[in-house]
Protein backbone atom coordinates (compact mmCIF):
# COMPACT_ATOMS: atom_id res chain seq x y z
CA UNK A 1 0.00 0.00 0.00
CA UNK A 2 1.18 3.33 -0.91
CA UNK A 3 1.10 6.28 1.43
CA UNK A 4 2.19 9.54 2.38
CA UNK A 5 4.84 9.03 5.46
CA UNK A 6 7.89 9.79 4.44
CA UNK A 7 6.93 12.92 2.74
CA UNK A 8 5.10 13.66 5.81
CA UNK A 9 8.01 12.68 8.24
CA UNK A 10 10.14 15.18 5.80
CA UNK A 11 8.17 17.91 6.17
CA UNK A 12 7.72 17.79 9.65
CA UNK A 13 11.62 16.64 9.99
CA UNK A 14 10.81 13.72 11.79
CA UNK A 15 13.09 10.90 11.82
CA UNK A 16 11.51 7.14 11.90
CA UNK A 17 12.85 6.60 14.90
CA UNK A 18 11.03 9.55 16.68
CA UNK A 19 7.75 8.47 14.65
CA UNK A 20 7.99 5.22 15.88
CA UNK A 21 7.68 6.31 19.32
CA UNK A 22 4.96 8.76 19.21
CA UNK A 23 2.83 6.02 17.43
CA UNK A 24 4.13 3.27 19.73
CA UNK A 25 5.61 0.92 17.38
CA UNK A 26 9.23 0.70 16.11
CA UNK A 27 11.97 2.38 13.14
CA UNK A 28 11.69 -1.07 11.68
CA UNK A 29 7.83 -0.96 11.53
CA UNK A 30 7.92 2.72 9.76
CA UNK A 31 10.35 1.43 7.35
CA UNK A 32 8.13 -1.47 6.48
CA UNK A 33 5.00 0.42 6.41
CA UNK A 34 6.89 3.62 3.90
CA UNK A 35 8.00 0.94 1.38
CA UNK A 36 5.05 -0.64 1.33
CA UNK A 37 5.91 -4.25 2.38
CA UNK A 38 3.33 -4.19 5.69
CA UNK A 39 -0.15 -2.59 5.79
CA UNK A 40 -0.81 -1.12 9.10
CA UNK A 41 -3.41 -2.11 10.99
CA UNK A 42 -6.59 0.31 11.63
CA UNK A 43 -5.22 1.75 15.14
CA UNK A 44 -1.59 2.23 13.82
CA UNK A 45 -3.13 3.40 10.75
CA UNK A 46 -4.95 6.16 13.26
CA UNK A 47 -2.42 7.26 15.25
CA UNK A 48 0.17 8.10 12.30
CA UNK A 49 -3.00 9.79 10.80
CA UNK A 50 -3.69 11.47 13.99
CA UNK A 51 0.15 12.35 14.85
CA UNK A 52 -0.17 14.61 11.56
CA UNK A 53 -3.83 15.82 11.93
CA UNK A 54 -4.64 14.42 8.78
CA UNK A 55 -7.50 11.26 7.78
CA UNK A 56 -6.54 7.88 7.37
CA UNK A 57 -7.27 8.04 3.79
CA UNK A 58 -4.78 11.29 3.58
CA UNK A 59 -1.70 9.43 4.46
CA UNK A 60 -2.86 6.16 3.19
CA UNK A 61 -3.63 5.43 -0.15
CA UNK A 62 -6.73 3.28 -0.17
CA UNK A 63 -7.74 3.47 -4.04
CA UNK A 64 -6.32 -0.38 -4.41
CA UNK A 65 -9.20 -1.35 -2.20
CA UNK A 66 -12.08 0.77 -3.51
CA UNK A 67 -10.94 -0.55 -7.02
CA UNK A 68 -11.34 -4.13 -5.34
CA UNK A 69 -14.93 -2.92 -3.92
CA UNK A 70 -15.89 -2.15 -7.92
CA UNK A 71 -14.88 -4.92 -9.60
CA UNK A 72 -17.21 -6.96 -6.62
CA UNK A 73 -19.84 -5.08 -7.45
CA UNK B 1 2.45 1.57 31.44
CA UNK B 2 2.13 1.19 35.22
CA UNK B 3 0.85 -2.34 34.53
CA UNK B 4 3.99 -3.00 32.18
CA UNK B 5 6.19 -1.83 34.74
CA UNK B 6 4.16 -4.88 37.13
CA UNK B 7 4.96 -7.15 34.43
CA UNK B 8 8.66 -6.20 34.14
CA UNK B 9 9.20 -6.67 37.81
CA UNK B 10 7.48 -9.80 37.60
CA UNK B 11 9.70 -10.97 34.88
CA UNK B 12 13.28 -9.89 36.73
CA UNK B 13 11.44 -12.12 39.62
CA UNK B 14 10.94 -15.02 37.41
CA UNK B 15 14.39 -14.81 35.97
CA UNK B 16 16.63 -14.32 39.11
CA UNK B 17 14.56 -17.34 40.05
CA UNK B 18 15.87 -19.32 37.32
CA UNK B 19 19.37 -18.09 38.16
CA UNK B 20 19.49 -19.27 41.44
CA UNK B 21 18.20 -23.02 40.22
CA UNK B 22 20.55 -23.23 37.65
CA UNK B 23 23.09 -22.51 40.66
CA UNK B 24 21.81 -24.58 43.28
CA UNK B 25 21.68 -27.58 40.65
CA UNK B 26 25.68 -26.53 39.63
CA UNK B 27 26.25 -26.55 43.57
CA UNK B 28 24.83 -30.24 43.91
CA UNK B 29 26.70 -31.49 40.77
CA UNK B 30 29.89 -30.29 41.82
CA UNK B 31 29.72 -31.31 45.04
CA UNK B 32 26.71 -33.67 46.38
CA UNK B 33 26.10 -35.66 43.18
CA UNK B 34 27.04 -39.20 43.24
CA UNK B 35 29.08 -40.41 40.18
CA UNK B 36 26.30 -42.27 38.86
CA UNK B 37 24.51 -38.98 38.30
CA UNK B 38 27.36 -37.34 37.04
CA UNK B 39 28.16 -39.42 34.10
CA UNK B 40 24.29 -39.74 33.32
CA UNK B 41 23.52 -37.71 30.01
CA UNK B 42 20.16 -36.75 31.11
CA UNK B 43 21.58 -34.88 34.32
CA UNK B 44 24.42 -33.19 32.30
CA UNK B 45 21.96 -32.28 29.81
CA UNK B 46 19.46 -31.03 31.99
CA UNK B 47 22.69 -29.14 33.95
CA UNK B 48 23.49 -27.62 31.07
CA UNK B 49 20.09 -26.19 29.91
CA UNK B 50 19.72 -24.65 33.03
CA UNK B 51 22.92 -23.46 32.91
CA UNK B 52 22.46 -21.72 29.73
CA UNK B 53 19.08 -20.42 30.55
CA UNK B 54 20.69 -18.70 33.08
CA UNK B 55 23.56 -16.93 31.66
CA UNK B 56 20.86 -16.50 28.57
CA UNK B 57 18.70 -14.69 31.41
CA UNK B 58 21.58 -12.65 33.28
CA UNK B 59 21.48 -9.75 29.87
CA UNK B 60 18.05 -9.90 30.37
CA UNK B 61 17.46 -9.26 33.81
CA UNK B 62 20.39 -5.97 33.12
CA UNK B 63 18.13 -5.14 30.49
CA UNK B 64 15.12 -4.97 32.49
CA UNK B 65 16.80 -3.30 35.19
CA UNK B 66 18.36 -0.44 33.01
CA UNK B 67 14.59 -0.20 31.89
CA UNK B 68 12.33 0.19 35.13
CA UNK B 69 15.25 2.83 35.91
CA UNK B 70 14.74 4.93 32.60
CA UNK B 71 10.98 5.84 30.99
CA UNK B 72 12.26 6.49 27.56
CA UNK B 73 14.37 3.04 27.92
CA UNK B 74 10.96 1.34 29.13
CA UNK B 75 8.81 3.04 26.33
CA UNK B 76 11.24 1.53 24.24
CA UNK B 77 10.60 -1.88 25.31
CA UNK B 78 6.87 -1.94 25.73
CA UNK B 79 6.99 -0.56 21.69
CA UNK B 80 9.42 -2.74 20.59
CA UNK B 81 7.07 -5.84 22.58
CA UNK B 82 4.02 -4.17 21.59
CA UNK B 83 4.89 -4.37 18.26
CA UNK B 84 2.65 -5.64 15.38
CA UNK B 85 4.69 -6.41 12.95
CA UNK B 86 6.36 -8.65 14.76
CA UNK B 87 3.61 -9.68 16.46
CA UNK B 88 2.15 -10.86 12.74
CA UNK B 89 5.49 -12.21 12.04
CA UNK B 90 5.76 -14.41 15.66
CA UNK B 91 2.14 -15.71 14.92
CA UNK B 92 3.11 -17.07 11.24
CA UNK B 93 6.18 -18.59 12.77
CA UNK B 94 3.95 -20.58 15.18
CA UNK B 95 4.68 -18.14 18.09
CA UNK B 96 4.06 -18.71 21.08
CA UNK B 97 2.56 -21.98 20.98
CA UNK B 98 5.78 -23.50 19.51
CA UNK B 99 7.48 -22.65 22.14
CA UNK B 100 4.75 -23.72 24.84
CA UNK B 101 4.99 -27.50 23.21
CA UNK B 102 9.15 -26.88 22.68
CA UNK B 103 9.46 -26.47 26.87
CA UNK B 104 6.46 -29.55 27.62
CA UNK B 105 8.83 -31.84 25.30
CA UNK B 106 11.92 -30.82 27.08
CA UNK B 107 10.73 -31.82 30.24
CA UNK B 108 9.07 -34.81 29.38
CA UNK B 109 12.05 -35.95 27.50
CA UNK B 110 14.11 -34.96 30.51
CA UNK B 111 11.59 -37.20 32.95
CA UNK B 112 11.49 -39.98 30.21
CA UNK B 113 15.65 -39.58 29.78
CA UNK B 114 16.02 -40.75 33.08
CA UNK B 115 13.87 -44.51 31.96
CA UNK B 116 14.70 -44.15 28.22
CA UNK B 117 17.48 -42.75 26.75
CA UNK B 118 16.24 -43.03 22.47
CA UNK B 119 12.95 -41.41 23.37
CA UNK B 120 14.96 -38.61 25.30
CA UNK B 121 16.96 -38.37 21.96
CA UNK B 122 13.92 -38.42 19.81
CA UNK B 123 11.96 -35.74 21.53
CA UNK B 124 15.48 -33.16 21.81
CA UNK B 125 15.92 -33.87 18.48
CA UNK B 126 12.29 -33.12 17.44
CA UNK B 127 12.25 -30.00 19.38
CA UNK B 128 15.62 -28.95 17.88
CA UNK B 129 13.65 -29.07 14.58
CA UNK B 130 10.43 -27.28 15.16
CA UNK B 131 12.51 -24.38 16.89
CA UNK B 132 15.16 -24.36 13.83
CA UNK B 133 12.23 -24.16 11.19
CA UNK B 134 10.33 -21.76 13.76
CA UNK B 135 13.87 -19.41 13.87
CA UNK B 136 14.14 -19.88 9.83
CA UNK B 137 10.28 -19.03 8.99
CA UNK B 138 10.87 -15.92 11.51
CA UNK B 139 13.85 -14.70 9.62
CA UNK B 140 11.85 -14.92 5.91
CA UNK B 141 8.98 -13.10 7.34
CA UNK B 142 11.34 -10.53 8.97
CA UNK B 143 12.96 -9.90 5.38
CA UNK B 144 9.36 -10.24 3.39
CA UNK B 145 7.14 -7.55 5.76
Amino acid sequence: MKTKIKELRKQNKLSQEELALAVGTTRQTITSIETGKYVASLPLAYKIAHYFNLTIEEVFDLSEYSNEKELLK
Amino acid sequence: MKNYKKSITFRICGLSFMVLVAAILGIFDVFFASVKIKTSTVFGFQCGLTLGLAISALPLIIRYKKALRSEEKLQLLFNKENDERMKVIKSKAGMPMLLITSSVMIIMAIIIGYFNITVFYTLVAAVLFQLLAACIVKFVYMRLI
